[in-house]
């Protein structure tokens, strides 16, 4: 009954609406603001370190003292460990000790801000690498116990007789009967034993391996593993290499890139070919999908006469080992090829070095780098659980198990 | 209901119908219709003008000719080139029931742009792959023609050679046999490769675009040969062409489901070349002496019943023969013994 003002509610831009607009459009100014200068900010403070990293790696003897080093190296005491700093310090010095504590002792990849934990790498860098044979033989010894490369890596006429139902990794109900004709595929026995080789590259195919000009390190290893097919073309050369011994091909590229195989497959035998005598490698009892095109692979390669040699991983071997690593906190609905290549090469080889595997949209100094070496694609979003497997081998870099290369290589 | 029914009384109609049919029935039984003559009575009516010289009839070849060109333009439409299948042309299969496939830019690239053959072709053979070449001694004289045709890669091995000889010009490939023995070319290819050795420098003409299922293997077919850098080329058949050939002969009284590759060779060798002689086309189980041979001159696999007419087929190639457009090769070309 009681009179209310008409013009109040018909007020559509009055003098109450006009203000309450005008404070929404400060809070969203601010907001944005706060958030745009914190991500500047951020990143001020990265490139200030990068820069402090820059000048580490350019450090070759000779120290430069510079009125800006000089600065510095008078201003940060305890918590910067690179000033006076000559040369690469001895593995058992007190300061590599710390600085190794310090990695390990994050236990879980999201204790620490991702900016802390590169800095933490980055200091680390200066240490010389040693293997720590104990650990090592540690955790092979764990490994062999749970995988077993050395017998189990490939389905070989040993392990997968004739007449053999093979269950697939993903496809539970899904089996594969063992056949003749699929079975004189197989070679006799595994090619390769415990511990045959003395040192083994295990290259990746991140960004990171860009400029790094590590081709001739990685030629110089006993053994070389490549993931997915990857570019090493005269272009690739001085960062990559050249030398594979295994090159592992993801079904999935065939399919896209290589219609299958059903088409031409003179293409991809021109691609293989640019391993040389390398043996390709296939998940082909991964999926019921890999299968045909894996068998395929064979059948090219023998229609061209190539010597090259066509192994498939065993299913089995595939789900150890993406249940050996879920126990070290890798939850992924897939472990990356590289990671599994990693698990066989610790058995494989007497020392592992890692290359290229960096799965973070920045360097170690805090720079922007593609995904790929050679492009930047991304990958499928939820598939791998990359960056908690790079922060699983920092953590064995740090205990001596293997040596993770990140910087630039200075051999040559 | 039952009154319903009393309101309307049954129909004379199917008593008139019934009757109709026994007169038509008495009327075929009295004057029958065309009816194909059985395998002794053609044995007997080729073995009648055995004795007469074959003479070519320039006239009757000059009018069959024509109507071939009428009708279906081997020349031009034989095979499937850029010139007559442009880009986003909608191809009717002509073996299925309206199912078409539009040429897209990858399907495009393979095709030559024009017909490969230097026309006209001056003598040609055309060898189908009848029984009665086995000991025929023919090798020589097929081998002489300047174009040599062949029906689904047949075997050439030496053994054969003195009986169907070696030259081959062109060979047609039927998707079911690149199926059956090669597993469409998704597994090894090497074998395939390795038995197409045998033609050289010759075309294979596939008939791609008739069935569904073939168009896959036969361009598979194309893949394999271009991956091996094989010396064999691979034309495909065009589906107008095929229909067309296959309505002209309709109308001559041929009533098969599909015409045999034999029948589509002869017609497309009537429109390319000058002069053709035609071997091993005898459907039949026995010779002309009466001794019984195998189907092939290979081996002797039957085919499915019901899908080719093949002695329909025969006596239309007779009666062309008769009149002097082709000659057709049947009784032994030189004494097996010397």
């Amino acid at each position: 009954m009681g009179y209310t003002d008409p013009s109040s509610s018909r007020d559509l831009l009055g003098n109450r609406t006009l203000f309450f607009i005008f404070i929404c459009a400060f809070a969203v100014v601010t907001l944005l603001q706060q958030i745009l200068y914190g991500r500047n900010y951020l990143k001020r403070g990265l490139q200030f370190s990068w820069q402090n990293g820059e000048e580490l790696a350019n450090w070759t003897g000779t120290i430069n003292f510079t009125d800006d080093g000089a600065v510095k190296s008078g201003s940060g005491t305890g918590t910067r460990y690179f000033e006076f700093y000559e040369g690469p310090l001895e593995y058992n010095s007190t300061k590599c000790l710390e600085l190794r504590q310090d990695i390990i002792a994050v236990k879980v990849l999201s204790m620490v801000k991702q900016t802390e934990l590169f800095d933490r790498w980055k200091s680390l860098q200066m240490c010389k690498w040693e293997m720590n044979v104990t650990e090592a033989n540690l955790f092979k010894s764990t490994l062999s116990r749970c995988c077993n490369a050395p017998a189990f890596l490939f389905t070989t006429q040993k392990n997968t007789p004739l007449g053999t139902k093979l269950k697939y990794e993903v496809d539970t109900s899904g089996i594969f009967h063992i056949n003749q004709e699929i079975f004189k595929m197989f070679p006799k026995d595994m090619p390769y034993h415990r511990s045959q080789f003395k040192k083994c590259a295990v290259v990746g195919n991140g960004g990171i391996l860009k400029n790094s000009r590590c081709g001739r390190e990685i030629d110089s290893a006993d053994f070389v593993f490549r993931c997915n097919l990857p570019p090493i073309s005269e272009k690739y050369i001085t960062d990559v290499g050249v030398k594979t011994d295994v090159v592992t091909v993801n079904p999935s590229i065939i399919t896209e890139r290589f219609h299958k195989l059903e088409k031409w497959r003179k293409p991809f035998y021109d691609v293989l070919q640019v391993y040389e005598n390398a043996s390709v490698l296939l998940p082909a009892f991964y999926n019921t999908r890999n299968t045909d095109v894996s068998i395929r692979v064979k059948y090219v390669l023998d229609d061209f006469e190539s010597q090259q040699a066509v192994y498939y991983f065993h299913p089995q071997y595939l789900i150890n080992v993406s249940r050996y690593w879920l126990g070290l906190g890798v939850r992924a609905k897939r472990i990356s090829t590289g990671l599994i290549l990693v698990t066989a090469a610790l058995e494989l080889c007497e020392e592992v070095h890692l290359f290229g595997f960096w799965a973070f949209p920045m360097n170690p100094s805090g720079i922007f780098i593609t995904h790929h070496y050679y492009d930047n694609v991304k990958p499928r979003p939820g598939f791998h659980a990359m960056p908690s497997e790079i922060f699983n081998f920092l953590h064995m870099h740090s205990k001596g198990i293997l040596r993770v290369h990140t910087g630039t290589c200075s051999c040559c | 209901m039952a009154g319903l029914a009393w309101k309307w009384p049954r129909t004379r109609l199917p008593v008139g119908a019934s009757a109709l049919g026994v007169f038509v029935l008495c009327w075929l039984y009295v004057f029958p219709v065309y009816r194909l003559p059985d395998e002794k009575e053609i044995v007997q009516g080729v073995l009648l003008q055995q004795g007469k010289a074959w003479r070519r009839n320039q006239t009757a070849l000059a009018v069959f000719r024509k109507l071939l060109e009428e009708c279906c333009d081997p020349g031009q439409l034989f095979a499937m080139t850029k010139q007559n299948s442009p880009m986003g042309k909608n191809l009717w299969f002509d073996g299925e029931l309206l199912y078409s496939f539009t040429i897209d830019n990858a399907t495009y690239s393979l095709f030559p742009q024009a017909t490969p053959l230097q026309l006209p072709l001056k003598k040609c053979s055309v060898v189908g792959n009848g029984g009665i070449l086995k000991k025929s001694g023919c090798g020589k004289q097929i081998d002489q023609a300047d174009f040599v045709m062949r029906c689904n890669l047949p075997p050439l091995s030496s053994e054969y050679s003195k009986d169907v000889g070696s030259k081959t010009q062109l060979v047609t490939a039927n998707p079911s046999i690149i199926q059956k023995r090669f597993q469409n070319l998704l597994w090894s290819r090497k074998a395939f490769v390795d038995s197409v050795k045998v033609y050289n420098h010759s075309y294979i003409y596939m008939p791609a675009f008739s069935m569904k299922t073939g168009t896959g293997p036969s361009l598979r077919v194309y893949y394999t040969l271009e991956d091996f850098g094989a010396k064999q080329t691979v034309l495909f058949a065009n589906p107008n062409f095929l229909r067309d050939i296959g309505k002209f002969w309709k109308s001559k009284g041929i009533h098969a489901k599909r015409l045999s590759t034999g029948l589509f060779l002869v017609s497309a060798a009537l429109g390319l070349c000058e002069e053709v002689t035609i071997y091993g086309f005898w459907p039949f189980s026995v010779d002309l002496h009466g001794k019984f041979i195998s189907h092939h001159y290979y081996d002797n696999v039957l085919p499915d019943s019901g899908f080719h007419a093949m002695p329909e087929e025969f006596l239309q190639l007779w009666f062309l023969h008769k009149s002097g457009v082709l000659r057709m090769q049947l009784e032994q070309c030189e004494d097996p013994l010397i």
